[in-house]
């Protein structure tokens, strides 16, 4: 039966993906961008400019464009999508699933510290709501929860930096670093094995790389948890006082157990949708950190794919667009496995 | 009127009768009611208080706030990179303005061009709060239209509608901001254009929802039975009713909307400079933050955090009366 249902929803979200390639492929062509005039200039002789239009393939037709991108038909002899190939940037030249494999865990790695961090935040948080509604705990949750669900993060991210590097510095105190990257350049990077820094730095045994990383990796997972861990909380408080409401609980407490037993069952069912919503706000960052990775610096895919649109690179922006939207679908369908786990009214 | 509209064979409830007042009697009665409500509101919870306050005055300044800006936004009106007056020196630069004559102080302080920043964070609700604004309500009105035509014909078309809002939701909001407003060029229009596209599907969710809660109920069988056009049905008696879920949603929207504007100018896809924008603030602050010059980013996102949250805070007590 979950097979069926992983089949069924994989199916979904192939077809999702197509319907998604297919829209940004067309919508790129279609707006009123011109990637030629970007690449040869304002004062190109008309031969330049037919020249390159040839050599980026966009005198052809766009059906014949579309053959080429997805390898079928092609008309370049180039591989395409079915050959396992996005194509070359047209800015760098260089192989586009290559350049995504080494931005995309930047970012993975920054989103995934920071979301672990604000749902086990959320968790106590929650928790408290639920043992004593109405108490401190209570209220600083709900204000937060509605506070820091949607705050600037770009704004608290320049905030922090002239707190915990300017401000700090000038004091004389152990301060964060300059938000200049991932590494102190002074240090060489380990050898890429998972992309995420941190692991990778255990993996080769560079505990000084660790220890740089992590330093780096602070500010902007504090931002990113500042922000995100609002909507968290706030849905971690309001399914908590709704399950408190419901009929097993009021068995529970009428048998005898304590409150923080009564709560931890509470929470156990409180915690389900809230796992939906990460997963949510998972997809979202994978393109909407862009702020955060600018102000640090940190390189990742939003990075990228600002940098490609604004170059209008376009199997750049194609290739992040699919990339982004296959992980984030992955990471919806893996929530909503375990989310059948947790909760025992879901069937498959 | 009401003992006709009764299908034959079906017995009518206390609720039924109810649902038996024509809409249109309803909006007569209802506004005046919650009129009464939002008042007292306003007087008993402090937070929602405090959010409309914040609204107000962000519309205002959107109205007012370039007419009042002591300098002009746009042009270099003093030296570059000027922090801002001692805040213990305010009330005496206040006087001396106000009663003296004095030129008006750089009370935030100026950026590097030399631009008064005060004046800057006052107009920028005229772009970042018309962007929002009209994008939301585009989006909210369209949103419900489609959402009530796909709730209430269920047919090919609106299958096919409801398969291509699955289909914009499942694409990466920021990224498809982005693409939208920089290849179509960066301009005012195609802001709210790109913001419509991305929140209407939110609307057509919600409305849809509504609607098909809202089918099986006594009125609409009524309004049929009296000979209504399935269209006068849909839009003069299941929208009025299906309208709370949308309105609500209306101002965490502009929220969000405001957000994304100011995240879209923060990394360079959003209004061109020097245009006063709180986004775009922020950024041309953003190099200096770390060399200490605090003044240019901090104001207009104090400006930013203080208005989102306002609008959120009235989304959310209006949230808890109607919901």
């Amino acid at each position: 039966m979950v097979w069926r249902f992983i089949a069924k929803r994989v199916v979904i979200a192939l077809l999702q993906l197509i319907g998604i390639s297919l829209v940004v492929f067309f919508l790129i062509r279609g707006l009123d961008a011109d990637p030629v005039a970007r690449i040869v200039g304002l004062n190109a002789t008309a031969e330049a400019v037919k020249q390159a239009t040839e050599s980026l393939g966009l005198h052809e037709a766009k059906l014949q464009q579309l053959a080429n991108y997805l390898g079928i038909f092609s008309s370049s002899g180039k591989d395409g999508i079915m050959q396992g190939t996005l194509g070359e940037s047209w800015v760098t030249g260089s192989s586009i699933l290559e350049e995504v494999a080494r931005f995309l865990p930047i970012t993975l790695e920054l989103i995934t510290y920071s979301l672990i961090i604000a749902f086990l935040m959320a968790m106590p948080l929650g928790m408290s709501s639920g043992t004593r509604p109405g108490g401190f705990a209570d209220r600083f949750t709900f204000v937060w929860g509605l506070f820091a669900g949607s705050q600037p993060e770009f704004w608290w991210g320049l905030m922090f930096v002239f707190v915990f590097f300017f401000l700090f510095q000038q004091a004389g105190w152990p301060s964060a670093p300059a938000p200049l990257g991932r590494l102190n350049p002074f240090l060489t990077a380990p050898e890429s094995i998972t992309g995420f820094i941190l692991i990778d730095a255990v993996l080769r045994g560079r505990f000084d790389v660790w220890l740089d990383a992590a330093h780096h990796l602070m500010l902007p997972v504090f931002t990113l948890v500042f922000v995100i861990s609002g909507p968290i909380v706030k849905m971690v408080r309001q399914n908590m006082l709704r399950v408190l409401r419901s009929d097993y609980i009021l068995y529970a407490r009428s048998a005898g157990l304590s409150r923080n037993k009564v709560a931890r069952y509470a929470l156990r069912a409180a915690l389900a949708p809230a796992m939906t919503l990460t997963a949510i706000i998972y997809g979202f960052l994978l393109g909407g950190a862009v702020p955060v990775e600018l102000i640090y610096s940190l390189g990742g895919i939003g990075e990228y794919s600002i940098r490609s649109i604004l170059n209008l690179d376009f199997p750049a922006i194609q290739g992040t667009v699919l990339i982004i939207a296959m992980v984030s679908l992955v990471i919806y369908l893996v929530i909503d496995i375990l989310h059948a786990f947790l909760d025992p009214r879901i069937a498959f | 009127m009401n003992e006709t509209t009764n299908p034959p064979g079906h017995t009518p409830t206390p609720e039924d009768i109810d649902q038996h007042i024509e809409p249109h009697m309803m909006i007569e009665t209802v506004p005046t009611k919650r009129k009464i409500d939002l008042v007292r509101k306003f007087k008993e919870e402090k937070l929602f208080a405090f959010g409309v306050t914040i609204v107000a005055l962000a519309i205002f300044l959107a109205f007012f706030g370039p007419v009042i800006s002591p300098y002009d936004p746009n042009f270099a009106t003093g030296n570059v990179s000027v922090g801002p007056p001692n805040i213990l020196d305010w009330p005496g630069l206040f006087i001396d303005t106000v009663f003296l004559g004095a030129d008006p102080p750089h009370w935030f302080g100026t950026d590097n061009s030399g631009l008064d920043i005060f004046s800057r964070t006052i107009s920028a609700p005229r772009t970042d709060l018309q962007i929002a604004l009209i994008a939301a309500l585009l989006s909210m009105a369209v949103g419900t239209i489609l959402g009530l035509l796909a709730g209430f014909f269920k047919n090919f078309l609106t299958e096919i509608l409801m398969r291509t809002s699955d289909l914009l939701q499942a694409f990466p909001v920021f990224i498809t901001a982005m693409i939208l407003v920089a290849l179509s060029g960066r301009s005012t229009g195609n802001i709210v254009v790109a913001l419509t596209i991305v929140y209407m599907p939110i609307f057509i969710r919600l409305t849809r929802a509504e609607v098909l809660g809202q089918m099986p109920r006594g009125y609409v069988e009524a309004a049929r039975a009296v000979g209504n056009s399935e269209f006068a049905v849909a839009f003069r008696h299941v929208l009025p009713n299906s309208l709370v879920p949308s309105l609500i949603q209306l101002s965490t929207t502009v929220g969000f909307a405001i957000l994304l504007t100011s995240g879209l100018s923060f990394v360079g896809a959003g209004v061109r400079p020097p245009t006063a924008e709180w986004g775009l603030m922020i950024a041309l602050g953003a190099p200096q933050i770390i060399l200490g010059e605090w003044w240019q980013s901090i104001f207009p996102g104090v400006a930013i955090s203080l208005t989102i949250f306002g609008f959120a805070a009235v989304g959310h007590g209006l949230e808890e009366d109607y919901r």
